[in-house]
């Protein structure tokens, strides 16, 4: 105790002061405790319970959870969640580091370059995907365009061939993410040593040994909060899919969100569709907890 | 033909003119540092040799191969950087060896390179490590290995010492002059701190917002300075620079100076002809606190000794010393007199000015006021032959 309590009204409002942000913070985290890690609770039961279009309290063991795994869906979902992840993850950090290299070399227009690669971010997914979903639209964008330009043999119909259609979802979601990517590596290329370069240079390196050598192994802490940015946007990515394909032609472009919004709203199989978002939350959660707990916990040096 | 010479280098970054004709020529193993106010040039000079800038105008040859338009690498130069510049993801030894990596050198040679050139500085133990693991002045050491290792012609040093304590910056300073001594190489160093570049340099080149103040020797530039700006920012504490009035007394050239109420009047001994064109005129002379002293510690065999009674306005032990600081020609000067000497403030004290040391300038120009056949010429490029 570094001051004795004077009088009443001092030791009043001590008690004040102790309690006052707890009683601020009370609502939001009673609220955030029951809608969110309730629900978590609620969705995870309703797994392994007999639910169909409506929650049924029936136990019904992991009889939900073999379903999901049975399900040819689910299998294409996990199919092209992987594609899509790795696709994403991979051309994003790359292409978001060459921009960001490119746009280091002290070039005039730097300011109006990054913003423009800046603004897809500022977009909400749904709009990139219709946005892209006409572009790439045989009939519509693209392809159209080129016929009547008179490019009669030009053909770019991937969007609705059930092989392919899976990468024009990348294409849309690398055209949104990698300016901002590249805004991530550009900072840590600016916090870079300019005279490590110039020694460098005296040491008779060639740029692109520089970069390989000295400046990308710096680079390392971006390339993680890169990859788990990245990771988790590609397991969120429900909107794009919705707004671009609807998870079509057929099942080709599903994916476990897009899965377990139709098991749940459109099939009656709530059961099913809780056991996915159950196993989506703990992939989430395998990537962003030693993620969350080396950023936190880790001493700065 | 000198070993490096920079002739009439200018640079030009747009309309900002950085570097406005700089002439300095040295020889094979000498240490010449740059010095001067931040801002003056010294470090895109530096640049400018490094090749890691371009030279808008002149000419720069290294051991008399013109060198304006080599790349960097290729200039048979090392640098060592004010940051240290270490490549953080690889190891001591790796930092130390990457120049030869670079440049294909075998292995087992390279190894053996770092090897030496960890001996050399004393860092053997610390070869597996990576920068982040090493203090300051480990980190300086490894700097210096790399720089040492390729055995370059030239070596570049910009403010190496300025982000290390004081203590340690003394030490590293010693073991760079040691260095130098014992491998006898050509060394520019860069630096603002007018005491390493005089503990460092063989050849000192003042600097000021672009433009070579003066080249020399050390000494040269600390006793016999080219002008007010040389003589104030060479030495610590700096050169006591007052108005006199030169006048002729009796026959004899003096300079009057005020001391509060009272008056000195100094006996003219040096430049003496360049003065007499300054008679019954205002010049500023400049002696430094060593030559004033107390009486008995005066150096009466070397120089010439004028005595005057002053008075004390404030004693400043320094241990080694005392600074005595009194009133002359209307500003605060320093006297460096004998320590244990008993002066107490508002006494007044016998002070013994060595004339021979005194130097006058131009009030106006700020030029130095010297005789005919002493003048440092203006092309630095002669000063140097004087060697």
């Amino acid at each position: 105790m570094s001051k004795p309590p004077s009088s009443r009204g001092a030791g009043a409002r001590e008690r004040l002061q102790h309690w006052l942000p707890k009683l601020v913070l009370s609502p939001s985290f009673v609220l955030v405790l029951f809608f969110v890690y309730g629900f978590i609770l609620w969705t995870s039961y309703i797994s392994f319970s007999d639910s169909g279009m409506l929650p049924d309290y029936t136990w019904a063991g992991t009889r939900q959870w073999s379903r999901l795994w049975s399900s040819w869906t689910w299998g294409i979902a996990l199919h092209n969640i992987w594609v899509f992840g790795l696709l994403y993850i991979v051309s994003c950090t790359l292409l978001g580091l060459l921009l960001a290299i490119l746009l280091d070399q002290r070039i005039r227009a730097e300011g109006t370059l990054r913003t423009i690669y800046l603004y897809p971010m500022a977009l909400s997914f749904i709009v990139t995907g219709t946005a892209w979903q006409w572009f790439l639209n045989p009939g519509l964008g693209l392809e159209r365009t080129m016929h009547s330009l008179g490019w009669e043999s030009f053909s770019f119909n991937w969007l609705i061939d059930a092989n392919m259609a899976i990468y024009t979802v990348v294409i849309a979601a690398v055209w949104q993410a990698t300016g901002f990517i590249m805004a991530m590596f550009l900072a840590g290329l600016r916090g870079i040593d300019g005279e490590m370069i110039k020694a460098a240079q005296i040491d008779g390196a060639p740029t692109w040994k520089i970069y390989l050598r000295i400046v990308i192994p710096q680079l390392r802490p971006v390339f993680l909060s890169a990859i788990v940015v990245l990771a988790h946007l590609a397991i969120k990515s429900f909107d794009l899919i919705v707004a671009m394909t609807g998870g079509g032609p057929g099942n080709a472009t599903a994916v476990p969100a897009t899965f377990m919004y139709s098991y749940a709203f459109s099939r009656n199989e709530m059961g099913i569709a809780a056991a996915s978002a159950v196993f989506m939350l703990a992939v989430i959660a395998a990537l962003i907890i030693p993620y969350l707990y080396s950023e936190l916990r880790e001493p700065r040096s | 033909m000198s070993f490096l010479h920079i002739h009439n280098i200018h640079k030009r970054f747009g309309e900002t003119h950085v570097l406005k004709g700089i002439d300095i020529a040295i020889e094979k193993g000498d240490f010449l540092v740059l010095v001067g106010p931040s801002g003056c040039g010294k470090s895109t000079l530096l640049n400018m040799i490094a090749g890691l800038d371009d030279i808008s105008e002149g000419e720069l040859r290294l051991d008399g191969e013109r060198i304006n338009d080599l790349h960097p690498s290729r200039r048979d130069i090392a640098m060592v950087f004010q940051s240290y510049a270490l490549y953080p993801s690889m190891t001591v030894a790796g930092n130390i060896g990457f120049g030869l990596e670079m440049r294909k050198v075998p292995k087992a040679e390279r190894r053996a390179a770092v090897q030496r050139a960890a001996e050399l500085l004393q860092i053997e133990n610390l070869l597996d490590r990576k920068p982040g693991q090493l203090s300051g002045g480990q980190r300086q050491r490894v700097a210096m290995g790399r720089a040492l290792v390729r055995e370059p012609q030239l070596f570049l040093f910009d403010e190496p010492l300025s982000n290390l304590d004081a203590k340690l910056r003394v030490d590293m300073r010693t073991e760079i002059k040691q260095l130098h001594q014992r491998l006898g190489t050509t060394i520019v160093y860069v630096t603002h701190d007018q005491i390493e570049a005089m503990t460092l340099a063989t050849r000192i080149a003042v600097m000021r917002g672009g433009e070579l103040q003066q080249l020399g020797t050390p000494q040269a530039v600390y006793d016999d300075p080219n002008n007010l700006f040389v003589a104030g920012f060479m030495g610590s504490p700096s050169m006591n620079l007052v108005t006199a009035r030169i006048e002729r007394l009796g026959g004899e050239l003096v300079a009057r100076l005020t001391a509060g109420s009272d008056e000195v009047v100094l006996p003219v001994v040096r430049d003496r002809a360049a003065l007499e064109a300054w008679c019954d005129r205002e010049v500023i002379v400049g002696l430094r606190p060593e030559a004033i002293t107390d009486p008995s510690s005066a150096n009466r065999q070397d120089g010439v000794i004028h005595e005057a009674e002053l008075a004390v306005d404030l004693v400043e032990p320094t241990g080694a010393d005392l600074y005595v600081v009194t009133q002359l020609g209307g500003r605060s000067i320093n006297a460096r007199m004998r320590p244990g000497s008993t002066l107490e403030p508002g006494q007044r004290a016998r002070f013994a000015f060595d004339v021979s040391r005194m130097v006058a300038f131009e009030p106006d120009s700020e030029h130095r006021i010297r005789n005919p056949e002493t003048v440092a010429p203006s092309e630095p490029a002669v000063v140097t032959s004087i060697s």
